[in-house]
């Protein structure tokens, strides 16, 4: 039965990943390539956010901020001093992961629980503030456009590769962090504290590691993100995108590999016919949020894990029954 | 000399009116230890009503504002027994109401704007003139603020104080296994605590309604103020939220002055993380 788990679940990730590598051959639309492009972005942002809540138990509630911080690093160094894209993005990622570290780590992992989702909160609302007054490098509340490409004269096609390569990448980073020494330390922590730390887990370090990794990837994530689209303003920074990528991970599972980028697809896509519902739409958002939280807080890994049981519960009755025949 | 003085005291105005403000977090935090972050939302919903029932209905103030203040009441009873109740009781809770006070909030603010629009309102003030003492010069407005925050706050602390609910409700924030020996009905108090709560946040949304200007968006930036004032003087202690929210207010006043008012949520930032490296606990951490 295990088996059959297991051979399942690679399955479906192999076709989805070849699904993905063909799909632009497949003849899709411009708009449907840019759609998958925000999909892959958005999908590491949830990653990267639901390794710090779902597994490291740090609420952290700005990293909407170090997407800001990774893309806007990035897009003034390519557009302004002309640097290559390649270039400017690890050093987008690892400005923002430094800062992030620095400022909001090193403070807020000290604390407890509400105190990491109440400076982080309050650290990416005074991010706007802080792009309107540096206006003359960052554009203020205008912000940044026409930031080169990762190539020059590159195509909807170029952007949908060069972003589904990080998007595997980092996914994969991603799977073995959590897989990793330290992945196991959070297991450890949350089911018995005082045990983990008698077998000599350091709560502080082993946060503040996950911490940085979070943040250079969703800095990476940030250079994908203006290299890809073109432009980044403090609208990034609003309530809107900050709720989409919270409901991304609630509605997905929070604390699943899985469960985000699954709730990615759901968001980014449905995000998309929900513009029918204008002004209901943010309504509509909150609504889900809470009633996912309320009714569903397994998300729709729980959905899956409940079919698949199904499945195979009927699968293995089936064949007691062929074996008394 | 002068513009300092009626600096400070424009700072004096706005740091009472943050204080009424906070004090709605410190309540539900202090005794349930859930963080309400559809906070500046529930202010507005407060201010809205009495609006609505002074334009659309036309009754006067008090009648308005009494029955902002019982709709608030039972909007926290009612999203405490439907919402609140069954997350307290599962493993994360901590956190997922957090997340789900969000969405309510994002939920809220937009039946708001679908019910009120996006225009601007603003509830007219209870007294003109203003009161001129030298070169000081307060509108007669603002000085009725400040004595009605100071009234409302003293009231609150009588109930604390006197009042065999507002014994439970701090018995419940000292520790919810011995209000339990006694005899305390936890859950009863909780749901009276967000009643309170949403009750003084709808007031506070009144009294911030009349001095600046209502939209649907305005909420979240009144929210995130609740919440550095209430850090900064310490999650769950009133008094220390009363002080930080003086202190916040006279620097956001100065700031204004000598820099410019985008300096202002930077300086409040900076502040902010200072505290919390010296003073994790904030200036008066402690309960109710």
């Amino acid at each position: 039965m295990n088996a059959l788990k297991f051979n399942w679940r690679t399955l479906v990730v192999i076709l989805g990943i070849i699904f993905l590598l063909i799909y632009p051959l497949l003849g899709a639309s411009s708009y449907m390539r840019h759609l998958f492009v925000l999909f892959f972005i958005w999908a590491i942002v949830a990653a990267n956010w639901n390794l710090l809540m779902g597994y490291a138990g740090i609420n952290s509630l700005g990293n909407i901020g170090f997407l800001a911080i990774g893309g806007y690093v990035s897009g003034i160094l390519a557009k302004t001093f002309g640097l290559s894209p390649w270039l400017t993005i690890p050093i987008g990622g690892l400005t923002t992961c430094l800062l992030v570290t620095v400022f909001l780590g090193l403070p807020a992992l000290r604390l407890s629980g509400i105190y990491i989702a109440l400076l982080t909160l309050i650290f990416a609302d005074s991010l706007p503030s802080i792009l309107t007054q540096t206006r003359e490098i960052t554009g203020g509340a205008m912000g940044l456009h026409e930031i080169p490409p990762f190539f020059p004269g590159m195509t909807k096609t170029g952007a949908y590769y060069v972003s589904l390569t990080f998007f595997l990448v980092i996914l994969y980073i991603v799977y073995r962090v959590i897989h990793s020494s330290s992945g196991l330390a959070f297991v450890a922590l949350r089911d018995s504290e005082n045990f983990a730390y008698c077998l000599g887990v350091n709560k502080f370090r082993e946060r503040l590691k996950v911490f940085a990794i979070a943040s250079f990837l969703t800095g990476i994530a940030g250079g994908v993100y203006v290299h890809a689209l073109g432009d980044i303003s403090p609208t990034t920074l609003g309530i809107e995108p900050f709720l989409l990528t919270i409901a991304m991970i609630e509605l997905g599972g929070v604390g699943t590999f899985a469960g985000p980028i699954l709730g990615a697809a759901v968001i980014v896509f449905g995000n998309e016919f929900l513009r029918l519902a204008d002004t209901l739409r943010l309504t509509l958002l909150g609504a889900l949020i809470c009633l996912t939280i309320l009714f569903f807080p397994g998300g729709l890994m729980q959905l899956v894990d409940q079919v698949e049981r199904w499945v195979i519960r009927l699968l293995t009755k089936r064949r007691d029954l062929s074996k008394k025949e | 000399m002068e513009t300092i003085v009626n600096t400070l005291i424009s700072g004096l105005i706005s740091g009472s009116l943050y204080a009424a403000m906070a004090l709605g977090l410190t309540i539900i935090y202090g005794v349930s230890r859930v963080f309400n972050f559809g906070h500046g939302v529930v202010a507005l919903i407060g201010a809205y009503l009495t609006w609505m029932a002074l334009q659309s209905f036309g009754v006067p103030f008090l009648p308005a504002t009494l029955f902002a203040l019982a709709a608030m009441f039972l909007l926290g009873v009612g999203i405490y027994r439907l919402a609140i109740k069954p997350l307290l009781q599962k493993p994360n809770w901590e956190f997922s109401t957090v997340l789900f006070m969000l969405g309510a909030g994002i939920l809220l603010e937009n039946v708001l704007l679908q019910l009120f629009g996006p225009r601007v309102k603003s509830i007219p003030t209870f007294l003109t003139g203003r009161l001129i003492i030298g070169f000081v010069e307060i509108n007669g407005h603002e000085l009725a603020l400040i004595a009605i925050v100071i009234i409302f706050i003293i009231l609150l602390s009588l109930f604390f104080k006197y009042t065999r609910l507002g014994q439970a409700m701090r018995a419940v924030a000292q520790s919810i296994p011995g209000a339990r020996v006694v005899g305390i009905d936890i859950d009863r108090i909780f749901s009276y605590t967000f009643g309170l709560a949403f009750l003084v946040t709808g007031f506070s949304g009144i009294l911030l309604g009349t001095k600046y200007y209502l939209n649907p968006h305005i909420g979240w930036e009144w929210m995130v103020k609740g919440f550095v004032i209430t850090t900064f003087g310490g999650l769950g202690s009133t008094t220390g939220a009363i002080y930080a929210a003086i202190i916040l207010g006279v620097v956001e006043a100065l700031a204004t002055l000598y820099l410019g008012a985008i300096w202002v949520w930077p300086i409040w930032f900076g502040m902010f993380m200072i505290i919390l490296l010296l003073r994790p606990q904030g200036l008066l951490g402690g309960r109710l």
